[in-house]
């Protein structure tokens, strides 16, 4: 479904991601590790289109997706859910999940999307007028996953979804991903937790400062060495 | 007695189209961050193009806004894209500098134009008055009251119930994230600079009849344009409409009661006075 081909992105003109190399196929749930700073959050911002690419190439589909514009990439279906949630705070629940489902592709299924969500999230149905920045972290949580899946996304990409949130909701926040692949989405998960992700991702790609350290399926990713490392910086 | 209510109507009436002129500036500052300083120039630029079409086809300024809405509209999306854009993101006080040129070459532009004599364009409704008891009420300041209010209602409206509304509140709110969504930032931000020139337009329509006009007077509206979006908070929405009512009232009752300099004065000594008890404004509840 997506192939990154020897990407090199960063800010400035100055490269962050050096020769990305990675593939998603459709259906699958993927993650994507790395300590603090090693460039997970820049990635995928170069697969929504925040971060223009300095070489290489996105494909989407098939299709070479680098120069489009954030917009024609939410509309292809490839959405982000961003680390820290960004909930509009000063909106209710019902406008922020209208508004995941603003892009062009989206609006006009809104209504039946929104019911999906709800059926996901009961607790976000029964505090519709409710203000975002009112709810707690993993509530916000939650809104931004179902902002996010208002968007029809096809690859639906989670920034940290379990930062700052309690054991509790970590846990539910991981049984909602499972049940989201369960129903065939493919999913790109961003972690700093590297149990966690281990448990729930099929496959694993490392980031350490920038490039692809170690890829492969769970246990590979496991028990190879230069996984401790790119954590510990090594 | 009869002057307090005459000033308090005069107030209330021309309070409520200045609320309107700051609701298009704080929209503008509240998705790009730009204060934009040649703000009154552009409702000088709407009312002497009321006076040129009243020159050639005898066109009451309340018909001309047909021809004058769209074109500020245009000129103001024109504006941003090809003057203000290239300079959002770097210094603050450059987009600054440059809507204070902008304001020189507007005034100088009329200047050149029209000269600087004061001039006045009549409407019908110029002279008619409506007497309530013992207040007397001009007809053009109830209908710029009415359709103030009618417009700042549209608005508040607009925005909360439309998908450009939402877009709009959106990229005020998190620019990164209404991104995210798929909305175009860069065109949100066009359109609503257009939408604040195009309000203009119509508020200078509603301020022209009975008022002489000349090409220096922007920097008067620009300021009180300022003192209602600042003391409304910037971006509330109830807190600017109630700022420029208490502008409008507070000019009022400067002109009637107090004699010269010191009657112009009153609405910046209310400014000072609200602000310093009042730091953010009259911000009480988030409207957006
Ligand atoms: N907007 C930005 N401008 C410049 N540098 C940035 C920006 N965002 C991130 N960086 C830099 O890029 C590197 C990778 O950051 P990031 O992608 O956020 O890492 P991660 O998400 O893995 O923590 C860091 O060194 C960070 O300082
Ligand atoms: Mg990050």
């Amino acid at each position: 479904m997506l192939e990154i081909d020897n990407l090199v992105a960063g800010y400035g003109g100055v490269p962050v991601l050096r020769d990305i190399n990675a593939k998603i196929a459709a259906g699958e749930i993927v993650g994507l590790l790395g300590a603090n700073n090693a460039g997970k959050t820049t990635l995928i911002n170069s697969l929504s289109g925040m971060v223009k690419p300095i070489s290489g190439r996105i494909l989407f589909l098939g299709e070479d997706i680098s120069k489009l514009t954030p917009q024609a990439r939410v509309e292809l279906g490839i959405v982000q859910v961003p680390e820290g949630r960004l909930v509009f705070p000063e909106m209710s629940i019902r406008e922020n999940l209208l508004l995941g489902g603003i892009n062009a592709h989206a609006r006009k299924h809104r209504p039946q999307q929104m019911e999906k969500v709800i059926g996901l999230f009961p607790r976000l149905g029964e505090r519709l007028t409710q203000s975002a920045g009112s709810l707690s972290g993993g509530e916000q949580q939650m809104l931004a996953i179902g902002r996010g899946l208002m968007a029809e996304a096809k690859l639906l990409m989670l920034d940290e979804p379990s930062l700052g949130l309690s054991p509790l909701f970590v846990q539910y926040i991981f049984e909602i991903i499972d049940k989201l692949h369960a129903d065939g989405l493919t999913i790109l998960l961003v972690e700093q937790n590297l149990n966690l992700t281990l448990r729930h991702a099929e496959r694993c790609y490392v980031l350490e400062r920038g490039q692809v350290a170690v890829e492969g399926d769970a246990e590979t990713v496991k028990n190879d060495p230069r996984t401790r490392s790119a954590y510990l910086g090594l | 007695m009869t002057e307090l209510y005459q000033a308090l109507a005069q107030g209330l009436l021309i309070g409520a189209t200045y609320g309107l002129l700051a609701l298009g500036m704080g929209l503008v500052y509240g998705v790009s961050g730009v204060v934009n300083f040649s703000h009154g120039d552009f409702i000088s630029l709407g009312m002497f193009m009321c006076l040129a079409l009243y020159s050639a086809f005898a066109m009451d300024p309340y018909v001309s806004i047909i021809i004058t809405v769209p074109l500020m509209t245009a000129i103001g999306a024109l504006v941003y894209i090809f003057l203000i854009r290239p300079m959002v993101g770097h210094q603050f006080l450059m987009v600054v500098q440059l809507t204070l040129g902008l304001s020189l070459v507007l005034q100088n532009g009329i200047l050149m134009v029209f000269g600087g004599e004061p001039a006045r364009t009549p409407s019908f409704v110029e002279s008619k008055l409506i007497i309530l008891g013992d207040v007397v009420l001009r007809v053009p300041h109830i209908v710029a009251f009415v359709v103030s209010f009618a417009l700042a209602i549209g608005l508040y409206i607009m925005l909360r119930s439309t998908d450009f509304g939402r877009s709009i509140r959106a990229v005020h709110q998190n620019a990164h994230a209404a991104a995210l969504m798929g909305i175009n930032v860069g065109r949100v931000q066009v359109l609503t600079f257009a939408l604040g020139i195009g309000i203009l337009a119509l508020a200078a329509a509603l301020l022209l009849p009975g008022t002489p006009i000349q090409p220096t007077q922007g920097l008067r509206y620009t300021v009180i344009t300022l003192l209602v979006v600042v003391l409304g908070g910037m971006t509330n929405f109830v807190g600017i409409m109630l700022g420029g009512l208490i502008i409008g009232i507070a000019e009022a009752f400067g002109t009637i009661y107090l004699d010269g300099p010191i009657g112009l004065l009153l609405p910046y000594i209310i400014f000072v006075a609200i602000m310093l008890f009042l730091p953010k404004g009259l911000t009480w509840s988030s409207a957006r």
